[in-house]
């Protein structure tokens, strides 16, 4: 049986229809290839994984018995340490390996919507969105990634009305996700982050990624990522207004 | 001898390798840092004994982790088990609490926190297939039980942790004086 990413991320979110669950269990016991795509498409996974990944800050300590004498021939000795070296490089190998066959690691964007996806209108409906806590988010926003969010234009997007910004961070660099709400009480979001000079520009993808309508592009240093409230939300007019006002 | 030597010779360097996520799988069985030492160096231990046994230098990780877990629940659980539920009530936040602000360490404290009250075959699960990348038959192996019951600990997780992102944001709106 097929199923699709939608299937999956349903059935990971806990919103599986009658007897899906237990079908995909059925059917990851003998496909090794849908287990793969489940894991990679998890979205508490890289949540979970970065906060204990951080777990413990340094090698913990561990005192072992000195290793056993070697052999007393010096071509013994030098035979030992060839085995030795190889049986480490063996090990480096495999983890290798194994570090390089874990589910491909997920860019910004998929993490900014797999972190929006769990968005509801109830996480939006009671945020402060007085311009007194507007004024600090956006100051500590913009003093983050070193440019101005265009408060203005933004607060001025029709159909959105301005949830929120807030500093987020993806590998070291300040990420920051702008929260509107449409005029369903929908969240919307529009998220920057400061990738630095060596980024290349890139023209404008569309994707649904987490089950929500996205275009992102790179320019000048900065990634920008709109994300609609499903699957099917129309970016065009923000696209238009944003893509013009957030061009370095 | 010379298999013997390179055995035990992989067998420490396979120590050197994965100490940190031994141990972190170690703090996720016992809920208490000082319990994790001690699994840790027990678990080496007993590797360095039983390099013999490798056959394969492949998966020692996995070999390891075995080795740590078998160590928990027939020596060290009974005895410890009155610390593991007194962490649910003072979790060792502080071992989260390296980011570069204050909300983003209160998000992975929680997010630590989550886990770590979550019922013990959960959590193990969680440690192995979320955090250390085992995949669910790999972790069904070194959990003995079948495939299915790893995705049905996962779906119970999963619903136990979902709302922490919704809690993280709830709180952000306390926090900035609603």
């Amino acid at each position: 049986m097929k199923f699709s990413d939608e299937t999956l991320l349903a059935y990971l979110e806990g919103n599986a229809e009658e007897g899906q669950a237990e079908a995909i269990e059925a059917a990851v016991a003998d496909d090794p290839t849908l287990e793969s795509r489940l894991m990679a498409l998890d979205p508490l996974a890289p949540v979970v994984h970065r906060v204990f990944s951080a777990v413990p800050s340094e090698a913990p300590k561990v005192e072992l018995p000195e290793p056993q004498p070697s052999l007393p021939s010096a071509a013994g000795a030098g035979v030992m340490r060839l085995l030795a070296v190889a049986a480490s490089v063996s090990v480096i190998a495999v983890s290798a390996t194994f570090w390089a066959t874990r589910p491909a690691e997920l860019g910004w964007a998929q993490q900014a919507a797999i972190y929006q996806s769990l968005y509801t209108p109830d996480t939006i409906s009671d945020m402060d969105d007085s311009p007194a806590a507007l004024d600090a988010q956006f100051a500590k926003a913009e003093a983050q990634l070193g440019r101005s969010l265009n408060r203005d234009v933004l607060e001025d997007l029709p159909g959105l009305d301005l949830k929120r910004a807030q500093v987020l961070s993806f590998k070291g660099k300040p990420l920051v996700q702008v929260v509107f709400a449409d005029a369903e009480g929908r969240p919307f979001a529009f998220c920057v982050i400061k990738q630095g000079d060596a980024a290349q520009n890139t023209e404008v993808a569309q994707a649904v990624l987490s089950g929500l309508a996205t275009a992102k592009w790179t320019q000048d240093g900065y990634g920008y990522m709109l994300l609609g409230g499903d699957d099917q939300a129309d970016l065009t007019n923000e696209l238009d207004t944003l893509r013009g006002v957030f061009t370095g | 001898m010379s298999n013997e030597t390179s055995s035990e010779q992989a067998v420490r360097a396979a120590i050197q390798i994965h100490s940190k996520r031994v141990w972190r799988f170690g703090l996720a069985l016992s809920g208490a840092s000082d319990i994790a030492d001690d699994l840790l160096q027990a678990t080496c231990l007993r590797a360095l004994e039983r390099h013999h046994q490798v056959t394969s230098y492949e998966r020692l990780d996995s070999w390891l982790m075995t080795i740590c877990r078998s160590i928990w629940l027939n020596e060290l659980r009974s005895r410890s088990v009155r610390k593991a539920q007194a962490l649910s009530v003072t979790p060792e936040a502080e071992l989260v609490a390296t980011g570069p602000d204050v909300e983003t360490n209160i998000f992975a404290a929680e997010v630590f926190n989550r886990v770590m009250e979550l019922p013990e075959a959960q959590r193990e699960t969680v440690m192995l297939v979320f955090v250390e990348g085992y995949s669910y038959r790999e972790t069904a192996a070194m959990l003995d039980v079948p495939i299915g019951t790893i995705m049905s600990r996962l779906s119970n997780a999963r619903q136990k942790l979902k709302t922490v992102l919704q809690h993280d944001e709830a709180d952000t709106v306390r926090r900035s004086g609603k």
